[in-house]
């Protein structure tokens, strides 16, 4: 209908705070996606020239940490059995192992790739890598190094999320040790191995990343095979099928998209991490868009019953008056979506390089067109705008006819049958998931509760008007005797709607502040309390700007290694891995572990490598950490490193290793997690408190200027600017008050609950940490942001008048 | 006058109370009223006589809670919320005594807002056609805000006649207006119930807005309790209004 146009062009004041709610929502969704649908995981560059990739069998477990390998003969018969088929040019198994450049005797390069940068030099013809001078490796000790090594190894840095420690201290190593020492055919290079440190003979140097021995060295040094490539030639359909047939169930044969799988890793763990910011951003986004679009909507329709009355008097039925308000929600939703997709779409790859720069996607991440994104962000901006709108139209669609003629001065009633309704609905909702949280899986705990908290929130502000005339009573309860303080009560008591669409907003953001701070705070102290407790105060040898400790490294300190090995268990009918340490003369299963898979001492399980062999043993014991024999990791996981050792006398300098006292290197730790967390926390309150923002200044602006009448009569009754100032203000903060109140009450009560939660993990209790400073900031600015809204209007229509 | 013709509006035995209990107050106490095709009436009385809730029953704006309003034929008590809206937009036209237009629309758009709500298209020229009858040629793309009060009543006015209703409520037309656009306001209703047969029912309080009817119903605490017809002037009505008050204010 062109009314909705009409009025939408009329009124764009009161559907301003719809258009920038999903402007900046779509906007945030569409930026937020196309990073998303960017990120998808790649096969390895080096696999360029194999259409067809050929794996173990899945591990099954759920943890793509899980991966399950063919010992080295297995993986010989698989190849020799696959290169013979029809249109096979080559089958190539590629074991790789860890290997890492020294320069100047520090680790060099992103420690996370580097586990998978050795590999065999058949291996390389699967990314149709070439030498660019010197000749293959035919002995041990002789390597051909890719071009990025025999560049510079720093360039390279940064990807993993722990890679900005180490990105540093690799850029200081390069800054400071010989730049640019170009290796080429005929000269040594200093690496790094999960023996130690090597000086390698380079026979060559090829046109692709990584170090390239001879095929029985690297099969040595690998734990087991992950992959197979085949080169094909004719149709790589007739070639997938005939492997298939050939492998069976002992693997799986992989091309197109399915060849995406062999990821490493690390840069699928960076994707993910990534990924779980865009995630939290699109639905924190989608959530805020609908909670502001609510408020807004609500709050105008309540300000145009004189209007939607006379429409209705003049013969709009309710269902016109409903397909109205849709059509202009819709029309403003579009319009705001079609502005802020593009917008969206601009500023990702901006969010896309800072991203890549803090370790959040990996390195060489570009940005790339998605239309998916645009059309989909769009398309969510209309449905969440019109689910926002619903209860506004609904209530509206039933305002009598007679409304036309009455002015509307006094609040209709607040507390509608579907408030009662909702408003317990989503408690109880919110109460069970916080109930429920210890039965769930850990890593669905932090969800849970923040979906705890969505839901505590919004039935806080739905049931908020029952709430809202006690609370004033009780805070404007000092002021009573004051002329102000009288007015800013009874308006307050009278307009009960109006201050709940301003405590709406600040109600979610102090909510959401309090309980996201709250918690990673509340798990940062338990977490510093427990990583102390669990070692005497000492030096601990710690990974520098490498994955783990060398061997090597451990030998010097005339230590015991204690190496960390993934391993495969099968009890019965279930699976699952887990890491376990080299210690002991027996297999000890921690509790989880044992839980998961119903085993006990005496039981006899399957145990997997890493290099695909198997073994049945007994489980010895169940403890806090498992373990096993170190002999059996050394022969089944000879690419194993020590994840740290507790040093009992002074460190030994040794390359890829440093001392530091245990409660700095926690601290570290902690930090490290904690930048990231911060970082996460400061994302996702900062799109919180921007929202709210906008709907606390949008709501306070509609509501003021649609008060213009009412403070007319009280300038009439002798009231100055500064008198009306007063009140307006005074209002506001009392509205930003109970919000603030409302939104602490539900974040501390979901707080205990994820407290609860975490001691119930960790067995022990825990101290609530409330973020009294975050928490005040976050109410200042609403408080800030209500004043000037509220005072704005008044301000102006003075002027106006003299 | 035909007595075997169809009431414009007819009320039976309609009675409106507000409230229950100790504090309802009954504000329609069965008054049987018709109200002919192309009559134009005059509804007054005392403030709380309940003339307003004369007008919004008979019009169907607000609903009885006991006996019958039958508006062109139709009884309105067992209708639906929608069937009650249709009825009104194609039967019933109204006048407030302001804020009688959607701001946002133009004034040709508020004068073919009924028509639109009813999925019609307005007539070409059927718009331009109402509003200068009402003298408002030239005022099309005027919005609410650019007009006067009186301006603004006429174009209602306009609004109100261009779906050709059974019959016209007025609140109050001239309630808010200066004597002269009252009157301008006043002689166009006339025109309407002359030229067009309009029926008209008009609630007012000024004898002179009165004595533009064919007749006057005057109202006392719900009930009718008097009529006279609109030719015997101004200052009669006057008089009569004076007494009824009187006698209220005794009464209470």
């Amino acid at each position: 209908m062109s009314a909705a146009w009409a009025m939408v062009r009329h009124r764009f004041a009161s559907f301003a705070g719809t258009f920038v709610a999903v402007f900046l929502g779509v906007a945030v969704v569409s930026g937020s996606a196309t990073l998303y649908l960017s990120s998808q995981p790649q096969a390895p560059a080096r696999y360029d020239q194999a259409p067809v990739l050929v794996t173990p069998p899945n591990a099954e477990t759920g943890d793509t940490r899980d991966q399950q390998a063919w010992t080295a003969a297995e993986a010989s018969a698989l190849a020799a059995r696959l290169g013979s088929l029809p249109g096979v040019m080559a089958a190539v198994p590629d074991p790789w192992f860890y290997v890492q450049r020294l320069e100047a005797g520090r680790a060099t390069g992103d420690d996370q790739a580097a586990l998978i940068d050795g590999h065999p030099w058949s291996a390389a013809t699967l990314g149709a890598y070439r030498l660019t001078d010197g000749r293959a490796p035919k002995a041990k000790g002789e390597v051909v190094i890719g071009t990025d090594v025999s560049a510079t190894a720093t360039a390279r840095g940064g990807t993993a999320p722990a890679a900005a420690a180490a990105g540093t201290t690799a850029s200081v190593a390069a800054g400071s040790g010989p730049r640019g020492s170009a290796v080429t055919a005929g000269t040594t290079v200093e690496v790094l191995t999960a023996t130690g440190p090597e000086t390698w003979q380079v026979t060559g140097t090829v046109d692709g990343p990584g170090f390239y021995v001879t095929d029985g060295e690297a099969a040595r040094r690998a734990s087991g095979v992950r992959v197979i490539g085949l080169t094909v030639t004719g149709d790589v359909q007739k070639v997938v099928d005939a492997a298939a047939a050939e492998v069976g169930s002992s693997g799986v044969v992989r091309s197109g998209a399915e060849r995406d799988a062999l990821e490493p890793g690390s840069i699928t763990r960076v994707r993910w991490i990534g990924a779980q910011l865009l995630i939290a951003l699109v639905s924190l986004g989608a959530f805020a868009t609908v909670f502001v679009v609510s408020s807004t909507c609500a709050l105008s329709a309540a300000q145009r019953r004189r209007e939607l009355g006379l429409l209705r008097a003049v013969g709009a039925t309710p269902g016109q008056v409903r397909r109205m308000m849709y059509a202009e929600t819709s029309l403003v939703a579009l319009l705001a979506g079609l502005i802020g997709a593009p917008a969206g779409a601009a500023a990702a790859p901006l969010l896309g390089d800072a991203m890549v720069g803090i370790g959040l996607e990996p390195a060489g991440f570009t940005v790339t067109w998605q239309p998916t994104a645009l059309i989909g962000s769009v398309l969510l901006g209309l449905f969440v705008a019109l689910a926002g709108v619903t209860a506004a139209t609904r209530r509206a669609s039933r305002i009598p006819p007679l409304d036309a003629l009455r002015e509307a001065a006094a609040d209709p009633r607040a507390m509608t049958p579907a408030r009662w309704v909702m408003g317990p609905l989503c408690a109880i909702a919110g109460g069970a998931l916080l109930a429920g949280m210890p039965t769930f899986p850990l890593e669905m705990r932090s969800s849970a509760g923040l979906g705890a908290a969505m839901f505590l929130l919004c039935a806080a502000a739905l049931l908020s008007p029952v709430l809202i005339v006690p609370l004033v009573r009780t805070v404007a309860r000092p002021w009573r005797g004051t002329a102000t303080g009288m007015l800013v009560r009874e308006g307050t008591l009278t307009g009960v709607r109006r201050v709940a669409s301003t405590a709406a907003p600040v109600l979610a953001t102090v909510g959401l502040t309090v309980l996201l701070a709250g918690t990673v705070a509340t798990i940062e102290v338990a977490a510093g309390i427990d990583e102390t407790a669990k070692y005497p105060a000492a030096d601990v040898l710690v990974p520098d700007g490498t994955p783990g400790l060398s061997a090597a490294a451990v030998a010097a300190q005339g230590a015991e290694p204690a190496l960390t090995t993934r391993l495969l268990i099968t009890h019965g009918d279930t699976t699952t891995g887990g890491y376990a340490t080299g210690r002991g003369d027996g297999l000890v299963l921690d509790q989880f572990t044992a839980s998961e898979l119903g085993s006990k001492a005496g039981d006899v399980v399957t145990v997997r490598f890493a290099d695909g062999a198997r073994a049945e043993l007994p489980v010895d014991a169940v403890e806090e950490e498992a373990s096993i024999p170190q002999d059996l990791v050394r022969r089944h996981d000879p690419d194993a490193l020590t994840s740290m050792i507790v040093l009992k006398d002074t460190a030994v300098p040794t390359p890829g290793a440093r001392s530091v006292p245990i409660r700095d290197f926690v601290m570290e730790e902690i930090e490290e997690e904690g930048r990231l967390v911060d970082l996460f926390l400061l994302a996702l309150i900062g799109l919180t408190a921007g929202y709210t923002a906008i709907a606390v200044g949008n709501t306070l602006l509609m509501a003021t200027t649609a008060r213009r009448v009412e403070f007319q009569a009280l300038r009439l009754a002798g009231a100055g600017t500064g008198q009306v100032l007063r009140v307006v203000s005074g209002e506001a903060l009392l509205a930003v008050s109970v919000g603030a109140a409302l939104g602490g009450l539900v974040a501390v009560i979901s707080l205990a609950g994820v407290r609860a939660a975490v001691e119930d993990e960790i067995g022990r209790d825990i101290d609530l940490v409330i973020p009294w400073g975050s928490t005040a900031a976050v109410t200042a600015l609403c408080a800030a942001l209500a004043l000037t809204a509220a005072a704005f209007p008044v301000l102006r229509a003075a002027r106006g008048r003299s | 006058m035909t007595n075997n013709a169809t009431p414009a509006v007819e009320l039976r035995a309609a009675t409106r109370t507000y409230g229950t209990g100790e504090r309802a107050v009954t504000a329609l106490d069965r008054v049987d009223a018709r109200f002919e095709p192309g009559t134009f009436t005059a509804v007054m009385g005392p403030s709380g006589s309940g003339k307003s809730t004369l007008l919004h029953c008979g019009a169907g704006l607000d609903r009885l809670t006991g006996g019958e309003v039958i508006i062109d034929g139709v009884p309105v008590g067992g209708l639906s919320e929608r069937a009650l809206t249709r009825l009104r937009r194609s039967r019933v036209g109204f006048v407030f005594q302001a804020f009688n237009l959607v701001p946002a629309l133009t004034a040709a758009q508020n004068v073919a807002l009924p028509l639109r709500l009813a999925g019609r298209r307005p007539q070409p020229g059927a718009v331009a056609g109402m509003l200068a009858e009402v003298g408002l040629t030239g005022r099309e793309g005027h919005r609410p805000s650019e007009l006067s009060g009186g301006q603004q009543q006429r174009v209602a006015i306009a609004r109100a006649l261009v779906s050709r209703p059974a019959v016209l409520f007025a609140d109050e037309p001239t309630g808010s207006l200066d004597a002269a656009s009252g009157a301008a306001v006043l002689s166009l209703l006339r025109a309407a119930v002359d030229r067009h047969r309009q029926t008209i029912v008009m609630v007012t309080h000024d004898p002179v807005a009165a004595a533009t009817a064919d007749r006057v119903l005057f109202l006392a605490d719900g009930r009718v309790v008097g009529e006279l017809p609109g030719s015997v002037g101004a200052e009669r009505i006057a008089l009569h209004t004076a007494r009824l008050e009187g006698a209220t204010a005794v009464a209470r």
